[in-house]
């Protein structure tokens, strides 16, 4: 609070040499209301994000709960309502790590190497055309990016769909969370570091090797591990391009492969008929968040774990 | 800078993937993997027709899509197939009967499921010779009655002509006590509610079977001619037979048709017609009317509507599994008559009324077997 000190009374101001928070009505009363507002306004942000965690942890912890659930496949699995095992979602969380890997090392080397361009480097109309691009690319819908894949892979080269599709489509919308973030992170770091590293007459690639790189590096790994995460749980490109299969699937390159977005999809419309299906959706849920948030502390732990000591 | 420990903890987090990835085993086989395999022998059923199902097994995987109308049957197939014949991958995606055919079309999957043969008025048998290379063909295999699935308060039992169904889907008939509708029900207590009408969203065979059967029957009143898009001018689009059969349930007065096994699934009320209540047998009795219309192994059918057989319920849809007659790949079409030698079997078409279809007519299945053993 920046308060002239001349504009209260000497009087009050010689106890405090300030505000006295005690004498004014109506300050109190702004304050008060403020602080309520802040927090309602606070709580009823977190109303639904309990919610949700509530009702995926009440409906499929109890699924999540048995072995079954994370060592077998859905292979065997019978009609919605004449099948009463639940059966395991392995197959889909290995497609989901899969695809979800095989995105990170398409995006992540693009996106770095971008970020590393546009702060070390770029200047100009290239610099600002590519800024640009990459704010239009955070910004198109991921059906966008589904159907375009969809579009270049089927109809126009005529091939036939496969989980590594699903990969590209997610490179799309990967690119740009994990550029901005990089990016963020190289302006980060002091210039006082680039320019002791010339002075000792390091070369400008070396410099950024050697230097900004290592600097910024936990928060790179952070960032790149919240795109991982991210693109984990993305469902729209997905819909149009993974083709669901009840087996498990190791091969990016061959076959349908599974993911939970898709196990949900697939079992979502008998959910209401069939209570083993919808424990499938709960507990393919209740995984895929559980999955996000494991990645998303291991980011915080690797970024910890990485951080330049000043 | 401490580079090494960059080292050190992203080879945390490789570990612990591989190690996430590497524990247990993948498939339920355990329990099923008492159930013997079958002579494996190559071509032990090819020729006759009564093929013996798992007759030959194979081990990989093959990929189909279609019709939600036999997503139910071709499950359970999936399921004792593999049970037989452990290495069997077979998935099916119930993505509708013209997203089935279209991927057939354009290469994604091995054989389709469609509620209505391939027709030659939108060019799809020319696109799928194409496609394949060699003809392809429309083998019927699994009977799905229509049900006419209704939600009103306090009627349990509902008794339709084919001209109320073509009033009341046409909109017409506005309300559940409409005079017609208690002349067809002597002694029922219908409410004053609104009908209210669902209708598949996305391009559908059971569309395609229901409009056909309205058209057939009632053609003063219901105009239009077949579609695999509703035509009608009333009612709520809902998306897949699941979003219909949900909406019913959700709504008094509501009706809509949807594929009988979901009907027994949701614990919905379905109206008889004529007087002749939907079961496996009545609506076997509708496919024995039938014509096939294919040519050579192709075995379109022609569903006869207005049939004057006793006790035979009409509104029926027949799903075909689209196939080609000659696989490039030969595996693949050795993988596909496999597997569709198995769904066409007597012993798995007796165990289709479980989950609410109805099996093939001795004779037509007869002709199916055969059509599927000139598969190569």
């Amino acid at each position: 609070m920046s308060l002239d000190v001349k504009d209260i009374p000497a009087s009050e101001a010689g106890d405090l040499g300030g505000i006295d928070h005690g004498k004014s009505g109506i300050r109190v009363l702004k304050n008060n209301i403020a602080t309520v507002l802040i927090w309602a306004a606070f709580l009823i942000a977190l109303i639904p994000l309990v919610w949700i965690l509530w009702t995926v942890l009440s409906k499929g912890l109890s699924t999540i709960l048995t072995v079954t659930w994370w060592q077998k496949d859905q292979s065997g699995v019978g009609a919605p309502g004449f099948d009463t095992n639940v059966r395991g979602a392995r197959h889909a969380i290995i497609g989901t790590l899969e695809i979800a890997a095989a995105t990170s090392v398409i995006a992540i080397p693009i996106a770095v190497m971008t970020a590393i361009y546009l702060v070390e480097y770029g200047r100009g109309k290239l610099a600002r055309g590519v800024s640009f691009m990459v704010d239009i690319l955070s910004g198109v819908p991921s059906i966008v990016a589904g159907l375009f894949i969809y579009a270049v892979w089927v109809t126009f080269f005529g091939w036939k769909l496969n989980a590594f599709c699903s990969s590209l489509a997610l490179v799309l919308l990967m690119v740009p969370v994990v550029c901005r973030s990089t990016e963020e992170m190289l302006k980060l770091v002091p210039n006082e570091l680039r320019e002791a590293s010339y002075a000792l007459g390091v070369p400008k690639w070396k410099t950024i090797v050697k230097v900004v790189l290592p600097t910024s590096f936990s928060g790179i790994v952070t960032g790149s591990l919240l795109g991982f995460a991210r693109v984990a749980g993305e469902t729209a490109p997905l819909l149009i391009l993974a083709q669901y299969t009840q087996f498990l699937n190791y091969n990016l390159f061959s076959g349908n492969m599974a993911a939970l977005p898709t196990l949900i999809n697939v079992n979502v419309p008998n959910m209401a008929g069939d209570q083993v299906s919808a424990d499938r959706v709960w507990g393919a849920a209740c995984t895929l968040i559980l999955l996000v948030l494991v990645i998303n502390l291991l980011g915080r732990l690797i970024g910890r774990l990485t951080r330049v000591k000043s | 800078m401490k580079i090494t420990r960059i080292g050190r903890a992203s080879s945390v987090a490789v570990v612990a993937a591989l190690a996430l990835a590497a524990c247990g085993s993948s498939s339920n086989n355990d329990s099923s993997s008492s159930a013997p395999a079958g002579g494996s022998g190559s071509g032990a059923a090819a020729g006759t027709a009564t093929a013996s199902g798992a007759g030959d097994c194979f081990s990989g995987s093959l990929n189909a899509a279609g019709s939600t109308a036999q997503q139910n049957a071709i499950t359970q197939a999936i399921s004792s197939y593999q049970s037989k014949c452990n290495g069997a991958k077979v998935s099916y995606n119930g993505t509708g009967s013209g997203a089935g055919i279209t991927s057939f079309i354009a290469k994604q999957v091995d054989f389709a499921g469609s509620d209505s043969a391939l027709s030659p008025d939108k060019g799809e048998p020319a696109k799928a010779k194409a496609a394949c290379g060699s003809d392809a063909l429309n083998l019927p295999m699994v009977t799905g009655p229509i049900a006419v699935a209704f939600n009103v308060k306090g009627v349990d039992k509902l008794n339709l002509t084919p001209d109320l169904i073509a009033k009341i889907f046409s909109g017409k008939i506005t309300k559940w006590n409409d005079p017609e509708i208690a002349a067809a029900n002597k002694g029922a207590k219908l409410p004053d509610t609104n009908i209210s009408v669902f209708f598949r969203s996305d391009e559908s065979g059971t569309t395609d079977n229901f409009t056909n059967y309205m058209n057939k029957t009632a053609p003063k009143i219901w105009t239009d001619e077949k579609s695999k898009k509703w035509t009608g001018k009333v009612g709520q689009g809902k998306s897949k037979t699941a979003g219909v059969a949900t909406a019913v349930k959700a709504t008094d007065g509501g009706i809509g048709y949807i594929e009988w096994g979901y009907a027994v699934q949701n614990k919905l009320n379905f109206a008889s017609v004529n007087g002749v209540e939907l079961t496996g047998a009545s609506a076997g009795k509708a496919v024995e009317a039938a014509q096939v219309v294919g040519t050579g192994k192709d075995l379109s059918l022609k569903l006869d509507y207005t049939t004057k057989e006793p006790g035979a319920y009409p509104i029926i849809l027949v799903t075909y599994e689209i196939v080609c007659s000659k696989y490039a790949d030969a595996t693949k079409g050795k993988n596909v008559k496999s597997f569709l030698s198995y769904m066409a079997s007597p012993d798995f078409q007796k165990t289709l009324e479980g989950v609410g279809a109805a099996p093939l007519p001795a004779e037509i299945q007869s002709k199916v077997v055969d059509s599927i053993n000139s598969i190569s």
